[in-house]
């Protein structure tokens, strides 16, 4: 028991310490790749005062993090209140799902890239054009499982819901609702990947204060290890963010 | 003209090759305030029967009306148990029956509803799981919930679906005095269709008993009245006369439709093969894997 717990410890700390180490030898034979250590030299500063404002994008890693969280929550929930009561639609109405289908499934695959501009365009300012960017990416997810959860409902329930005699109202909070939940959710989490990894993108590209637009201005000051200090930074994030909603996920499951 | 009367009734799953002439031409008639139980081989069609007579399913041909209407969905004052339970998982025993009792009565204030609901899942014996959820229950509990919840809605009709099919001998036994009771005890007269695949259990509850014959192209056979007086206790069935003789026809039209199987036009061929050389009652489950 004890050996299997701490199996569980030190395999995913060799996997780090072994990225690691070919991030090192990387390092050696490409002149402009910090090492791990020069990273750490350099980005210290960020670290270890997380919370100092010291100029629009010179600011602890905490602050910076701070903000990129901020406008992908903006963002996530304004796809998930479009795409939640979108995708619960789509599972009830053959109709619209058939209407409907072909154009997500071709928005869908659109990079956030190519949305950023639109959203300059229609909107003319940077911040409302990054939360457009991040909801219409990550909203797809919840759509697609929100109608996949609806048609998974098992007959019986709906047997139920016709039997009581139940109104469209209350089979929708009664039934619907807490039959689709898990899928929901599955759907939030994944969402919000995509919103995380749509605010480096958008934060790059409007070159407002957060990881993202930190880490393409520090490229352009050609300071290279705080690169990939952004870059952890993102990625640590990111891992949390998905396990906290994994969590949710969890809890919610009805067994 | 019955209460509710089937008509002529068939239904068919699938089409070309494959499809699965289920029920032919099957009809029923039941009284106001008669409890009819309609005994069959599993697989035999007799969920499917219900569902139609209930009007959760529309049929191929023929027709149901109840009380001289046409059948068009559940009709009010019907409440069904279904084979599998169907509680909702995600509510305690107590919700899943306020639930129907808020839909039931809905002019009535929320406390009244739940005293309600109480008031039946203690009735039968739950006052102790109110709160529990169907995953938190046995498998007889849970049937327990599903009677409750049907009978807490007052219905003036009540189908059954083979409401004790699931459980074991001793657990069945007592349900089925909690549901003679529940039927007699009820100051409205209520019209009850119980499907069943046990004989005893038709003659506990029954006045009159319907075989049904083996799919494909099911049908009901001729009716026999159960004219013992109640309430009926399983020793007293062993013996008594007419107990004995409801028994025979019965098994009789039971066994009787097993050997009239391979004499059929086979519809289907392999169907009709895989029925010809079945033995008599220990009919293997013939419901698809
Ligand atoms: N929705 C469906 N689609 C296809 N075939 C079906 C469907 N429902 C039932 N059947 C078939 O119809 C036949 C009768 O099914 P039904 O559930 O009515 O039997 P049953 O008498 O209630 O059986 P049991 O005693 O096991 O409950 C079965 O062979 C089944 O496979
Ligand atoms: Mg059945």
């Amino acid at each position: 028991m004890n050996a299997k717990r701490l199996l569980h410890i030190v395999l995913p700390l060799s996997g780090i310490a072994l990225v690691g180490l070919v991030w090192l030898v990387a390092s050696q034979s490409v002149p402009d790749l910090p090492s791990p250590l020069r990273t750490w030299e350099e980005s210290k500063l960020y670290l270890l005062k997380p919370l100092e404002k010291r100029g629009e994008m010179d600011q602890g890693i905490v602050l910076l993090a701070y903000y990129s969280l901020v406008r992908v929550s903006k963002g996530f929930l304004l796809g998930i209140l479009l795409g939640t009561p979108l995708g619960l639609l789509l599972g009830m109405s053959k109709t619209l799902h058939r209407m409907f289908d072909p154009i997500i499934q071709i928005l869908r695959p659109i990079s956030p890239l190519a949305w950023l501009p639109l959203g300059l365009v229609i909107f003319r300012k940077s911040e409302p054009a990054a939360l457009f960017a991040i909801a219409i990416c990550s909203m797809w997810p919840t759509v697609i499982n929100g109608a996949a959860g609806v048609r998974a409902i098992p007959q019986d329930y709906w047997n139920v819901a016709r039997v009581l005699r139940l109104s469209p109202f209350r089979t929708f909070t009664k039934v619907v609702i807490p039959a689709t939940l898990p899928y929901i959710f599955t759907g939030y989490r994944l969402s919000l990947g995509i919103a995380w990894l749509v605010i480096v993108a958008s934060e790059m590209l409007t070159g407002t204060p957060g990881v993202g637009g930190f880490l393409w201005q520090e490229y352009n000051s050609l300071i290279y290890a705080h690169i990939l200090l952004a870059t952890i930074t993102i990625g640590v994030i990111g891992f949390a963010l998905d396990r906290l909603m994994g969590m949710a996920e969890t809890r919610l499951r009805v067994t | 003209m019955a209460f509710i009367e089937a008509s002529a009734v068939s239904k068919s799953f699938g089409t070309g090759p494959s499809a699965r002439h289920v029920l032919h031409d099957v009809t029923l008639e039941v009284e106001r305030g008669e409890f009819v139980s309609i005994v069959g081989f599993m697989g035999c069609g007799k969920s499917t029967l219900l569902n139609i007579i209930t009007g959760l399913v529309p049929a191929d041909a023929g027709e149901v009306r109840l009380g001289g209407d046409l059948v068009r969905g559940i009709s009010q004052g019907a409440a069904i148990v279904f084979q599998n339970y169907s509680l909702l998982p995600w509510f305690s025993a107590l919700e899943n029956v306020r639930l129907a009792v808020a839909a039931a009565f809905p002019a009535w204030p929320r406390g009244r509803q739940a005293d309600h609901a109480r008031r039946y899942l203690e009735k039968i014996g739950l006052g102790s799981a109110l709160h529990r959820r169907p995953s938190q229950l046995s498998g007889g509990m849970r049937q327990r919930v599903a009677i409750a919840r049907a009978f807490a809605t007052e219905p003036t009709i009540l189908f059954l679906d083979e409401p004790f099919g699931a459980l074991d001998a001793l657990t069945r036994a007592n349900l089925q005095q909690d549901l003679a009771q529940l039927c007699s005890s009820a100051e409205r007269q209520v019209t009850t269709i119980m499907i069943t695949n046990s004989v005893e259990e038709a003659l506990l509850l029954s006045d009159r008993i319907v075989p049904m014959t083996r799919a494909p192209r099911a049908t009901l056979g001729r009716p026999v009245g159960v004219a013992m007086a109640r309430p009926r206790t399983a020793a007293q069935l062993l013996h008594d006369e007419d107990a004995v003789r409801v028994r025979t026809h019965v098994v009789e039209s039971l066994t009787a439709s097993v050997h009239r199987a391979p004499r059929l036009p086979p519809l289907i061929k392999s169907e009709a093969s895989d029925a010809s050389d079945t033995p008599l009652i220990a009919v293997p489950d013939r419901t698809e894997a």
